[in-house]
């Protein structure tokens, strides 16, 4: 069937330009914008995304297509993330159609301040990742589980690691965890 | 053609589901229920019991019923996460080969994978019995941030079930698939997954057949598990208040009170307020206590807010990284049980600026895309292909087939495409203790990098290639994957040697790691082997 042997002389084709620049293993231009670049990778997928061949191609033969497939989708990847570093740098009155990264300053996305369970200063001194790791600790704390409270502000302290706030609050806990034999 | 499973493996329930050209059809417990527990019980009395069964023994026997492998399976026991999780556990984990975590359990000593595969032929039995044919090849769905290991692990629990996994997916990516397979969509979508043990949110481009996760994000240890215990907590308190004891050390309440907290928090998602008692405490003084509680659905939201905060801050960064503004995504899909509550779709409509879209279920809609997946790759689903799935179902004479179940675009023929992401950069230390980027979070896969490095010293006849996962510039603050060594090198000045190292990601989002000097062109290989990944050695 044509399909089969489509597939694998592209894969061949592929596999063999293997230092080539992502534009040539995408077949597009070098200029082109980061639509044109999903356009084209979404065609390659349909032809040839492994999972479309897995009963009719041999072991072999599928193993070069996922190999051709996977140095796509990384020459795909190199290409959108060089756009993506130039279109960061655009001008703010750019309003082309392409979608940027830093449009956030509209209404739609409301910069609040998360809003936190309970009145306790704790909150303005980590960010939100760090701060669901610290109510943690607090419940270990409440019931008197010391190790769990030491892991969970490390857990903390790995989310925010600029908060002395959680530092302060770990050497005050292994300090206790001293104490207790 | 054989049947192909979709499976939904969750941290506290689990979900399976076949597709057939008429639609999916869920596979149903003994009791004829579609949700299973997760849970595995070893009772005194002895065998094995899974599923809605293996629950009642939580109060009876608590030490020998395991449930949240998930949190476990394929993970290093010696990281953080992995040692908060041991103390939300009555049973007993331990250190076993290759730092992988081992369940102790009436003197036996079993895996992760061992334990997450009791589930998976629960479920292929049910599935045997129901469709009255083999079941052979299956289709899991993970987490969308699982690493490496857990989906090696996971690989594992089903070939250890007697499973052919085709295909580990996304649950986030499962879901959408669910959404829009057949419906010829030309939009971008949130998925926003916040199940009983884990959160993810992916961002999703639909054109047509194909599926493209632009960015994938999420918290692996935020879940409603999280959420009942912060209810458990206040729920001690008023113990303590009015019944005059402390629960706190009383596993046994205090499970009575986690599993109060779960009711209420169900409760609290269509009413104010929840009003009444918890019975049946058993005091350790003897005799049974009463606990009444009045809770408001207010109160419980002070509780829960840094949570749902956090998730909000996810789903952010998540559309950040599409590269999306947040006014072009044109759904938003709630998957899993805790998006349920009130609380959580009223941040998700205010960060989104629109409605949430409800018409899906939140149990059920990421097993059905398991299936839909499932039935592509074992061409169950495509026409022509004779002997279909449907007629496996027609020769047992099951009937049920209409009854509840969700439909299929009747005569859809194409084979929808998923092309999902890598879940996390993936790094190997350079001189200095730097890391240099292999693969960048939410690329493509499956994808192939290769790399050219060289030796650092004079003469250098070994290399070990460290490598890790995380953003971090610095070696020591990412997460350690492994050590690949090239032995006798020939001695070169330093400079000179070129090691290639390939890293590739392959569909079901598994890491593989070659290194080969080329100068010999001898092409030595080395593979990587994942801490806590199941090892060839007995545990």
């Amino acid at each position: 069937m044509s399909v089969r042997s489509d597939v694998l002389l592209w894969a061949q084709r592929i596999v063999a330009k293997k230092d080539a620049a992502p534009h040539v293993l995408l077949e597009i231009k070098a200029d082109c914008g980061v639509d044109d670049a999903q356009a084209a990778f979404h065609k390659l997928a349909r032809m040839a995304h492994p999972d479309l061949h897995r009963s009719s191609l041999e072991a072999a033969e599928l193993e070069l297509v996922t190999t051709a497939y996977s140095r796509i989708t990384a020459a795909y990847q190199e290409f959108r993330s060089q756009r993506m570093q130039t279109m960061r740098m655009q001008p703010i009155h750019d309003t082309g159609r392409l979608p940027t990264i830093n449009q956030e300053a509209g209404r739609a996305v409301p910069e609040a301040q998360p809003p936190t369970p309970s009145a306790s200063g704790a909150a303005g001194a980590m960010n939100s990742k760090a701060l669901i790791y610290y109510r943690k600790a607090e419940l270990c704390l409440r019931r008197g589980d010391l190790r769990g409270a030491v892991l969970q502000l490390k857990m903390a302290i790995a989310g925010d690691p600029a908060s002395t706030f959680l530092r302060t609050a770990l050497t005050e806990v292994m300090a206790e965890v001293g104490k207790t034999p | 053609m054989a049947v192909a499973l979709g499976i939904d493996l969750g941290t506290t329930n689990s979900v399976a589901a076949i597709a057939t050209p008429t639609g999916v059809e869920f596979i149903l417990g003994p009791r004829g229920e579609r949700v299973h527990p997760s849970t595995v019980a070893f009772p005194a009395s002895g065998g094995v019991v899974v599923g809605a069964d293996a629950r009642r023994y939580r109060l009876t026997e608590p030490h020998h019923v395991i449930h949240s492998a998930k949190r476990f399976i394929g993970q290093n026991i010696r990281a953080p996460l992995v040692q908060l999780a041991m103390t939300g556990v009555r049973y007993k984990v331990v250190e076993g080969p290759n730092q992988q975590p081992i369940v102790v359990v009436r003197d036996r000593r079993m895996t992760m994978p061992e334990i997450s595969s009791h589930v998976l032929l629960h479920l292929k039995r049910c599935a045997e019995r129901q469709l009255g044919t083999q079941v052979k090849d299956a289709v899991i769905t993970v987490p969308a941030n699982f690493t490496d290991g857990q989906r090696q692990a996971t690989k594992e629990a089903g070939r250890l079930a007697g499973l052919d996994v085709m295909r580990l997916i996304n649950e986030p990516t499962a879901a959408a698939l669910a959404y829009g397979f057949g419906q010829d969509h030309q939009k971008v979508i949130a998925v926003f997954d916040f199940g009983g043990g884990t959160f993810d949110v992916s961002i999703l481009r639909l054109n047509g057949e194909i599926f493209e996760v632009l960015a994938s994000d999420g918290d692996f240890f935020l879940g409603g598990d999280d959420l009942d215990r912060s209810l458990a907590e206040v729920l001690a308190a008023e113990c303590n208040r009015v019944l005059g004891l402390d629960p706190r050390p009383h596993p046994a309440l205090m499970m009575k009170l986690m599993m109060g907290a779960e009711a209420i928090k169900c409760h609290l998602s269509e009413n104010d307020a929840a009003e009444g008692e918890i019975d049946g405490l058993d005091l350790p003084s003897g005799g049974t206590g009463k606990l009444p509680f009045e809770v408001t659905r207010r109160q419980f939201e002070d509780l829960i807010g840094g949570y749902v905060a956090r998730t909000i801050d996810v789903t952010k960064q998540a559309i950040r990284a599409a590269g999306f503004d947040i006014r072009n995504v044109a759904d938003v899909l709630c998957v899993g049980g805790s998006t349920r509550i009130p609380l959580v779709r009223t941040r998700l409509a205010e960060l989104f600026g629109k409605e949430v879209n409800t018409k899906v279920n939140p149990d059920e809609v990421v097993a059905q895309g398991a299936a839909i997946q499932a039935g592509s790759l074992s061409g169950g689903l495509s026409s022509g292909t004779g002997m279909g799935a449907r007629d496996a179902v027609a020769t047992a004479g099951h009937s049920s087939l209409a009854h509840g179940n969700v439909q299929l675009p009747v005569g859809q023929v194409t084979r929808p495409v998923l092309l999902d992401v890598n879940p996390a950069t993936l790094a190997i230390q350079t001189a200095g203790g730097f890391t240099e980027r292999l693969l960048d979070k939410n690329a493509p896969i499956p994808i192939e990098r290769t790399r050219v490095f060289t030796t650092a010293r004079d003469n250098q006849t070994r290399v070990e290639i460290d490598c890790c996962r995380g953003e971090n510039r610095r070696y020591t603050e990412n997460e350690p994957l492994g050590t690949l060594q090239l032995e006798n090198l020939p001695a070169k000045a330093r400079g000179e040697l070129k090691i290639e190292v390939s890293f590739r990601v392959d569909a079901d989002g598994i890491l593989h790691v070659k290194a080969s000097d080329q100068v010999t062109g001898a092409a030595q290989e080395a593979h990587l082997q994942v801490l806590g990944a199941p090892s060839a050695e007995e545990p």
